[in-house]
């Protein structure tokens, strides 16, 4: 068991319990430009994310726009 | 070494667990509280830069994407009359972007009882943006200025022929940021001047706002998130690999060590600019003469054609008007 994360359809595994932060910076990406959401629910960067858990990181930033 | 020892982190207003920390604001919110704070501070922003009243119709350029669905979500929730505005631009390249982001604005709209306009540049002008960039020198190796050129163009006269003299962007803090880097990076003095959460109607051209400059894109995509707004999550293919996204990448890593960085290069900018302590290129002693495209009839300092028309001169010059929007 792991964590699952997923970033645009590309899935990611990471062993152990850890905060949203520390996941974010074990796939370096910038907690600034990314939102992690665990069953629709948006997770602030202290939540703690454990095995078995499957979460969506959603990248904040965009580009081309208005 | 992994540390288990975790604080959760709780509303500032209440007990609940909070959804977002704002390190910038010093500050972290519950769903509730945030959509509250989320929607008050937008009015703060309509009111500080007076960008537009009660008694105003806004037209919003929806894209589909997550900033402008909240845009409009928060014009409405806050009562202002607000209609959409989306532009197909006839971007597939296997994804189907530009009609999956219409089908989500039109969703958007019609579960909220909104008018939503559609323009359709294939339908207007026979050609998608991505061929007329592959077939103009403007837009050959970037789409982008192309787009952005039939964007603003279509943009501004859907906002005069539908009767808005305001219209409604949704620029955030990055967007903003990320440009004004940019114009700084390259001494592009004459973007800096123009550069403004309001720019003022004129003859031919509609008020100009933004009431998210000053939110990050993580706060405009956290409200949506928490909205539980449908939105385009595909990047823009044409996107890929642009400046801006570089330049937005490098900002916000400088944002996680020194939080507030690019709210307060954004705010010194405009103060700076606007108390004169930042003195850039006054417009020429006489300004430039603007006269309406024979074509379009918008506002150019071109001699003949406007830019926008002069993407279209190889056709047959009064066969295509602008395009037409549903009545």
């Amino acid at each position: 068991m792991a964590v699952v994360l997923i970033l645009r359809k590309q899935e990611y595994q990471l062993e152990g319990t850890m905060t949203v932060k520390e996941a974010l910076k074990r796939l370096n990406l910038s907690p600034e430009s990314h939102l992690v959401v665990r069953n629709g629910e948006l997770l602030n960067e202290n939540d703690v994310l454990r095995d078995g858990d499957v979460v969506k990181i959603v990248p904040s930033i965009s580009g081309g726009g208005w | 070494m992994v540390n288990t020892s975790h604080v959760s982190m709780k509303c500032h207003k209440c007990d609940e667990r909070a959804v977002i920390r704002m390190r910038q604001h010093r500050l972290a919110l519950c769903r509730t509280h945030y959509v509250e704070w989320f929607i008050q501070q937008t009015q703060r922003m309509i009111e500080k830069y007076h960008m537009f009243t009660r008694d105003e119709k806004v037209l919003v350029a929806v894209s589909g994407g997550k900033d402008s669905l909240a845009l409009w979500d928060v014009l409405w929730q806050l009562g202002y009359h607000a209609e959409g505005l989306y532009i197909h631009l006839g971007i597939d390249e296997g994804i189907r972007y530009s009609a999956e982001s219409e089908r989500l604005a039109r969703e958007f709209a019609e579960e909220r009882g909104l008018v939503l306009h559609i323009i359709n540049v294939a339908q207007a002008h026979g050609e998608t943006v991505p061929e007329i960039a592959r077939r103009t020198r403007r837009g050959r190796d970037k789409p982008c200025a192309v787009c952005g050129l039939i964007k603003r163009h279509d943009m501004n006269q859907a906002a005069l022929d539908l009767g808005f003299n305001v219209l409604a962007t949704a620029h955030n803090l990055d967007d903003e940021v990320a440009f004004l880097f940019g114009n700084v990076f390259h001494w592009n003095l004459e973007q800096m001047r123009r550069q403004s959460p309001v720019l003022p109607e004129s003859p031919g051209f509609a008020r100009k706002v933004k009431p998210f400059c000053r939110f990050s894109e993580r706060e405009t995509a956290a409200y949506s998130l928490v909205r539980g707004i449908a939105y385009i999550e595909d990047e823009c293919p044409f996107a890929e690999g642009s400046k801006q996204l570089l330049y937005k990448d490098l900002l916000n890593r400088l944002e996680e060590v020194e939080p507030g960085a690019k709210l307060r290069f954004y705010l010194g900018f405009l103060e700076a600019r606007d108390s004169g302590r930042l003195i850039l290129p006054r417009e020429e002693e006489t300004p430039l003469e603007l006269h309406p495209c024979p074509r379009c009839g918008q506002p150019t300092t071109s001699p003949g054609l406007c830019a926008y028309c002069r993407l279209f001169e190889s056709e047959s010059l009064g066969t295509l008007g602008t395009p037409a929007l549903p009545k």
